[in-house]
C-alpha cells in the first residue's frame, strides 16, 4: 500500500515536470532573449545562456516612454474592467439560474449567440457607435464594454446551476431579500470561478490591443501593450525590447494569479459546506 | 420573521425580480453588441468598401446589392476549402485540448507538495503573449535547426517540415494552440473540481477504488458542467482561431492554413472588401450556431447539474 | 450620509470637467492658432525622437501651428487609419504605404495636395503617389534596395566582385562558385515574392499591367522568363536555398550568419548588418538583364480630405518631406534617406561607412521602377505570391503559376 501510494507519487511528479518543462521552455527563452544584444538573438542553434547578457532592454522599456503613466493607465483600465465584468456578469448569471422569469431561455441562448461573430467585423460599427455616444478617447470606451461579456456570464451560469436551489430557499426562509441571497449565498459558492475569471478578464483587459488603440488616441491615455508595440520597427523587430516588454507586462498578472490561488482553497471549503 | 412566498412559475413576479440582476449587462448587450452586429448584418448587403465614411446620408441606398456577397461567397471555391482547413484545426484541436486540459486539472487538484508552483507554471504559456509565443515555437520547429524535430531525431524519427510544409503546417498550429490553452482551460475544468464534495471520495476509498477508478467514476462525472462549458467555449474560439495564424504562417504554405477569420479580416481591412467580410462572418455565425445549437441538445445526455 | 459623500464627489467631478472645457474653449479662441494632428508608424521603433526633433525644428519656423504626433506601431497602423478613416475621425494629416495608398485616394480620402512648392522632391517617388494625374501625396522616407554581398566568400570562391554593370548572368556564375565552397554555404537569396517579382520582371523587360492599367499582363512571356530565372536558381541550380534548407531563420540572419553570398536588400540593413556582421560586406547596384531596374520604397504623406486645417497639413508635411532642415535630421538619424533632390543636402550621407561604396544608393536612383499602383493593390500582391510560392516549392510549374495569377487577378479585381 505504502509502495503503491509512492509509485503514484513519483509518476504524478514525473508527469507533471514534463509538463512543466514544456510549459516553462518559451518562457525560459523570453528571458534569455530580453538579456541578449540584438545581433545575439536569432543564433542557430539556440543560444539559451547569452554569451555578454545586458539589461540595457529593460533600461530601454523603462525610459523610453513614461512608464508609469502608462502602467498607471493599463492598471485603472484592468482594475475598472474586471470588477465590472465580475460585478455585471455575476448578476446576470443569478437572475438567468435562480430567478425564474419569461424569456429566460432565448435571452441566455442570445447571449451566447453574439459571441459566435468575429469581433473583426463589428470593429468599425463598434468605432461608429462609440464615436455617436461621443465616448473617443474616453476611458469609458474601452471599460464600458465589460458590461456586458458573455463569455463570463455563461461561464457563472454552469457554475451556478450547481449550486442546490434548497440552500437558496434555506436563505429565503430566514428571511433574506433576492439580492442578499445573491450576495450572501450564491457569491460565495462560485468564488472559484470568480476568481478564474477574474485572473482572465483582467488579463484580457491588460493585454487588449487594438481597441484601446483605436479608442485612446490621445498620448497622455496609452496603455502598455500599445506603447511597447511602437518600441519594435517595421523591418527590424527588437526582439531584445520585445521580450523585456512582454516579461515586465506579465508580473502584474502574475501577482494577481498567485492571489487568486486563494480563492481556490476556499471553493473546496464552499464545497464541503454542501454535504 | 416575514416569510417570502417562494416564486418558482415563469411570469411577471419574475422579470420584476430578475431586472435588476440584467440590467446592466442588457444595456451592454444592446450598445455594444446588438447595435454593431445588426449595422454588420446591413453592412453585408453592401459593397461598401470599409473606407467610405459610413455615416454618410444615402450611404445604403447607394451601397446596396442584396445578397450577391452571400452567393458570391457560397458559389466560389475559396470557402469551401478555407471551411475545410478550418475544419482540420478543430477536429484535431478539440479532443487534444481537452485531454490535455483534463490532465492539467487532474494533476493541479492533488493534493501534492508544490502543486502551488506547478499551478503558476502551467498558466505561464496562457500569459505569454502570442506575438513571443509564436516567436519561439516558430524556431523550436524550424525543420533544419529546430529544437522539436532534434528531440525526434535522438529517436530515430525524421522531423516534418512543420511550418513550411502544407501538410504539416495545421498540425503545428494546432500543437502550438494546444500548448496556450491548456493552461487555461484546465485551469476551468479545476475551478469545477475543486468544486466536488470531498466526501463522495472519502466514500470512494472506503470502498477501496484506486485514484483513477475515483477520477472516472466521481470527477468526471461531476464537473461535466465545467467540461460542456469548455467544449462551447473551445468550439467557439477554434472556429474563429487568428491571432497564431497571422503571425506564424500568415495564411501560408500555399493557403494551408487560410482559415475563416484570416480570411475576414484579409478582406475586410487589407483587400477593402467590408460587405464580402461581414456577409463571410454570418455565414460563419450561422456554421458556429448550428454546431453549438446540437451541443445544446446533446448536453441533456450528458451534462448533471445539481448534485 | 453616503449618499451626500458621493453627491459632493460628483459635484467635484462636475466642476473639474467644467473647469476643463473652459480651458479648451479659451486656447481654441486665440484665431492663428492652429493645432493639427498627424498619425505614422515609420516612426515606431526607434525614430519617434527623430521625428520630434524635426517637429520642434517646424514649430520655430511655424509658431502657430502645432502638430500633434501619433505614432502607432506598424502591425496595426493600417487596421486603425481604416477604422478612423471609416468612422470618420481621422487625423488631419497621415502616412500611408504603397499598398494602402491608392485605395484610399480613390475613395475621395485624401485631399489633392495643391499651392505647395514640390520642386525639391524627386520625380520618381512623386510620381508613385498620384492617381490619374493628381498629387494625393507626397513622399516622406525613401529608401531603395542595393545588391549586398559577402566579400570573404567573395575571396575565397575567386570570384570578381559585384560591379554596376553586372547582369542576372554574371550573378548565376558569381553564386554558383560561391555555393560550391560547402554544403551549407548558398550564393544568393531573392525569394520568389511579389516585389522580388515584379522588379525582376522589368529587368526582362515585362510588367504586370499595360501601359494605361485597364489590363493584366501577368504571364507575359517577358515575365515567365523572369520567375523561371528565379525558380531555377532554388530548384535547379540550388544556388539559393529552399525553405526547408532555411530552417525558418530570417534571411538577413542567414546573411549574417556568413553563409550568404550575396542577398539583394534596402539600405535599412545598413546599421543592422554593420552591427551584426563580422565578416567585410560592400553593396553595389542591383544586377539587370534587358535594362536595369531597382526598387525603391516610400511612404507617402497624405491630407484628410475632411480636415478642417488642410493648409496647415499641407504646410506642415510638405516641411516634413522637403525642408533642407527636416532632411538634415533624417540624414543625421540614419533614417531611410529624404526624397529629395538636393545632392548637396545628402552630400552628407555618403561619409558614413560601411558599405564603402555607398554611392551605389545613388547609382540606383537612375534605375526606379515604379511599383504597378492600383486600388487593388494587396489584393494583387498576395494572389501573385501565393501561386509564386507555390512555383517556387515546385508542386506546379512557373507557366502555370503565372497563367493562375492571370486568371484570377482578372476574374477577383475590376481594373476599371
Amino acid at each position: 500500500m505504502i509502495l503503491k501510494k509512492k509509485l503514484s507519487s513519483t509518476g504524478y511528479y514525473v508527469v507533471s515536470a514534463v509538463i512543466a518543462v514544456i510549459s516553462m521552455i518559451p518562457f525560459l527563452w523570453m528571458i534569455s532573449t530580453s538579456l541578449k544584444t540584438q545581433g545575439a538573438v536569432m543564433t542557430i542553434p539556440i543560444q539559451w545562456i547569452p554569451e555578454e547578457p545586458t539589461l540595457q532592454a529593460y533600461v530601454d522599456v523603462f525610459t523610453t516612454f513614461s512608464f508609469a503613466r502608462t502602467v498607471g493607465n493599463s492598471l485603472f483600465i484592468a482594475v475598472a474592467y474586471t470588477g465590472i465584468t465580475l460585478l455585471s456578469s455575476s448578476m446576470a448569471a443569478f437572475a438567468f439560474t435562480k430567478i425564474h422569469f419569461r424569456g429566460n431561455d432565448p435571452l441566455l441562448k442570445v447571449y451566447l449567440a453574439t459571441m459566435m461573430i468575429p469581433t473583426q467585423v463589428t470593429m468599425i460599427p463598434l468605432f461608429v457607435v462609440m464615436n455617436r455616444l461621443g465616448l473617443i478617447n474616453s476611458y469609458s470606451s474601452v471599460i464600458m464594454p465589460s458590461l456586458f461579456r458573455p463569455f463570463a456570464v455563461f461561464m457563472l451560469v454552469q457554475q451556478m446551476r450547481t449550486i442546490p436551489q434548497d440552500f437558496l430557499d434555506a436563505a429565503r426562509i430566514d428571511g433574506a431579500n433576492t439580492f442578499q441571497v445573491f450576495r450572501n449565498v450564491a457569491l460565495p459558492m462560485c468564488k472559484p470561478t470568480l476568481a478564474t475569471l477574474m485572473v482572465t478578464t483582467f488579463m484580457e483587459s491588460w493585454n487588449d490591443y487594438l481597441w484601446p488603440l483605436l479608442m485612446l488616441t490621445d498620448r497622455s491615455k496609452m496603455t502598455l501593450p500599445i506603447a511597447l508595440a511602437t518600441l519594435t520597427g517595421q523591418y527590424n523587430p527588437q526582439y531584445a525590447l520585445l521580450m523585456a516588454g512582454s516579461l515586465i507586462s506579465m508580473i502584474p498578472i502574475i501577482i494577481i494569479y498567485i492571489l487568486a490561488q486563494r480563492s481556490f482553497q476556499y471553493g473546496m471549503m464552499a464545497g464541503g459546506i454542501k454535504g | 420573521m416575514k416569510r417570502r412566498k417562494r416564486n418558482d412559475g415563469p411570469g411577471r413576479d419574475g422579470l420584476l425580480r430578475a431586472s435588476p440582476f440584467l440590467l446592466p449587462s442588457l444595456i451592454g448587450l444592446m450598445i455594444f453588441s446588438l447595435l454593431p452586429l445588426l449595422i454588420s448584418v446591413g453592412i453585408s448587403l453592401t459593397d461598401w468598401n470599409g473606407l467610405d465614411s459610413i455615416g454618410a446620408p444615402g450611404f445604403f441606398r447607394e451601397h446596396f446589392i442584396g445578397l450577391d456577397n452571400y452567393r458570391t461567397i457560397l458559389t466560389g471555391g475559396e470557402f469551401w476549402q478555407v471551411l475545410k482547413n478550418t475544419g482540420t484545426y478543430i477536429v484535431l484541436y478539440i479532443p487534444g485540448m481537452l485531454v490535455m486540459s483534463l490532465m492539467v486539472a487532474f494533476l493541479l487538484s492533488r493534493e501534492h507538495r508544490g502543486v502551488l508552483v506547478f499551478r503558476v507554471i502551467y498558466y505561464l504559456p496562457v500569459l505569454t503573449s502570442w506575438v513571443a509565443a509564436s516567436l519561439i515555437w516558430t524556431t523550436m520547429l524550424s525543420p533544419q535547426y529546430g529544437a522539436v524535430n532534434n528531440i525526434l531525431s535522438l529517436f530515430g524519427i525524421k522531423g516534418p517540415g512543420w511550418l513550411l510544409d502544407p501538410k504539416w503546417a495545421m498540425p503545428a498550429i494546432v500543437l502550438v494552440s494546444i500548448w496556450k490553452d491548456m493552461g487555461f482551460f484546465g485551469l476551468i475544468l479545476l475551478s469545477g473540481m475543486v468544486d466536488i464534495n470531498k466526501s463522495y471520495y472519502e466514500a470512494a476509498s472506503l470502498d477501496g477504488a484506486g485514484a483513477w477508478t475515483k477520477f472516472m467514476r466521481i470527477t468526471l462525472p461531476l464537473m461535466t458542467p465545467a467540461i460542456f462549458y469548455v467544449l462551447i467555449v473551445s468550439l467557439i474560439n477554434a472556429f474563429q482561431l487568428f491571432p497564431q495564424i497571422m503571425i506564424m504562417t500568415d495564411g501560408g504554405p500555399y493557403g494551408a492554413t487560410q482559415v475563416m477569420v484570416e480570411r475576414i479580416y484579409k478582406y475586410g481591412f487589407r483587400y477593402f472588401r467590408m460587405g464580402y467580410a461581414a456577409a463571410f462572418s454570418w455565414i460563419l455565425f450561422v456554421i458556429i450556431m448550428t454546431c453549438t445549437a446540437i451541443q445544446m441538445k446533446a448536453q441533456k445526455r450528458w451534462v448533471h447539474y445539481d448534485s | 450620509m453616503r449618499k451626500t459623500r458621493l453627491f459632493s464627489l460628483l459635484a467635484v467631478v462636475l466642476a473639474v470637467a467644467m473647469l476643463g472645457s473652459v480651458c479648451a474653449f479659451a486656447a481654441g479662441e486665440d484665431a492663428e492658432e492652429v493645432t493639427i494632428t498627424y498619425a505614422n508608424f515609420n516612426a515606431s521603433g526607434g525614430n519617434e525622437e527623430t521625428l520630434q526633433k524635426m517637429y520642434e525644428a517646424f514649430h520655430e519656423e511655424y509658431p502657430n501651428i502645432t502638430v500633434e504626433i501619433e505614432t502607432i506601431a506598424s502591425a496595426d497602423y493600417f487596421t486603425t487609419m481604416q477604422t478612423r478613416v471609416a468612422g470618420g475621425t481621422a487625423p488631419d494629416c497621415y502616412e500611408l504605404n504603397i499598398e494602402n495608398f491608392a485605395a484610399y485616394a480613390n475613395n475621395g480620402a485624401l485631399e489633392e495636395i495643391t499651392g505647395v512648392d514640390l520642386s525639391g522632391l524627386d520625380d520618381t517617388a512623386l510620381s508613385a503617389f498620384t492617381v490619374d494625374g493628381k498629387q494625393y501625396g507626397l513622399p516622406g522616407n525613401f529608401s531603395n534596395v542595393l545588391l549586398f554581398y559577402n566579400k570573404d566568400l567573395f575571396d575565397q570562391a575567386g570570384v570578381d566582385y559585384p560591379t554596376a554593370d553586372w547582369t542576372q548572368d554574371d550573378l548565376q556564375a558569381a553564386a554558383e562558385a560561391i555555393r560550391a565552397l560547402g554544403d551549407d554555404i548558398f550564393g544568393y537569396y531573392q525569394p520568389l515574392t511579389y516585389n522580388e517579382f515584379y522588379k525582376v520582371a522589368a529587368q526582362f523587360g515585362g510588367s504586370l499591367l499595360n501601359e494605361d492599367k485597364t489590363e493584366f499582363t501577368i504571364n507575359a512571356p517577358e515575365n515567365v522568363a523572369a520567375a523561371q530565372m528565379m525558380a531555377d536558381r532554388v530548384l535547379v541550380s540550388n544556388v539559393q536555398p529552399t525553405d526547408v534548407q532555411m530552417g525558418g531563420i530570417g534571411d538577413w540572419d542567414l546573411f549574417m550568419s556568413g553563409r550568404l553570398g550575396m542577398i539583394p536588400t534596402g539600405i535599412w540593413a545598413f546599421n543592422t548588418f554593420t552591427e551584426g556582421c563580422d565578416f567585410d560586406w560592400d553593396v553595389a547596384v542591383e544586377p539587370g538583364q534587358v535594362q536595369k531596374a531597382t526598387h525603391f520604397f516610400s511612404n507617402a504623406c497624405v491630407i484628410n480630405a475632411k480636415s478642417e486645417h488642410k493648409d496647415a497639413a499641407a504646410t506642415w508635411i510638405t516641411w516634413l518631406t522637403s525642408s533642407p532642415k527636416s532632411a538634415e535630421i533624417r540624414i543625421e538619424a540614419g533614417w531611410d534617406l529624404p526624397a529629395i533632390k538636393d545632392q548637396d543636402t545628402l552630400a552628407g550621407y555618403l561619409d558614413i561607412t560601411p558599405p564603402a561604396n555607398r554611392e551605389a544608393v545613388f547609382d540606383s536612383l537612375n534605375y526606379l521602377v515604379v511599383p504597378p499602383v492600383i486600388e487593388d493593390y494587396s489584393m494583387m500582391s498576395d494572389l501573385i505570391g501565393e501561386s509564386l510560392s507555390a512555383a517556387a516549392s515546385g508542386t506546379i510549374t512557373v507557366q502555370e503559376a503565372l497563367d493562375q495569377a492571370q486568371s484570377q487577378c482578372e476574374s477577383a479585381i475590376n481594373l476599371g
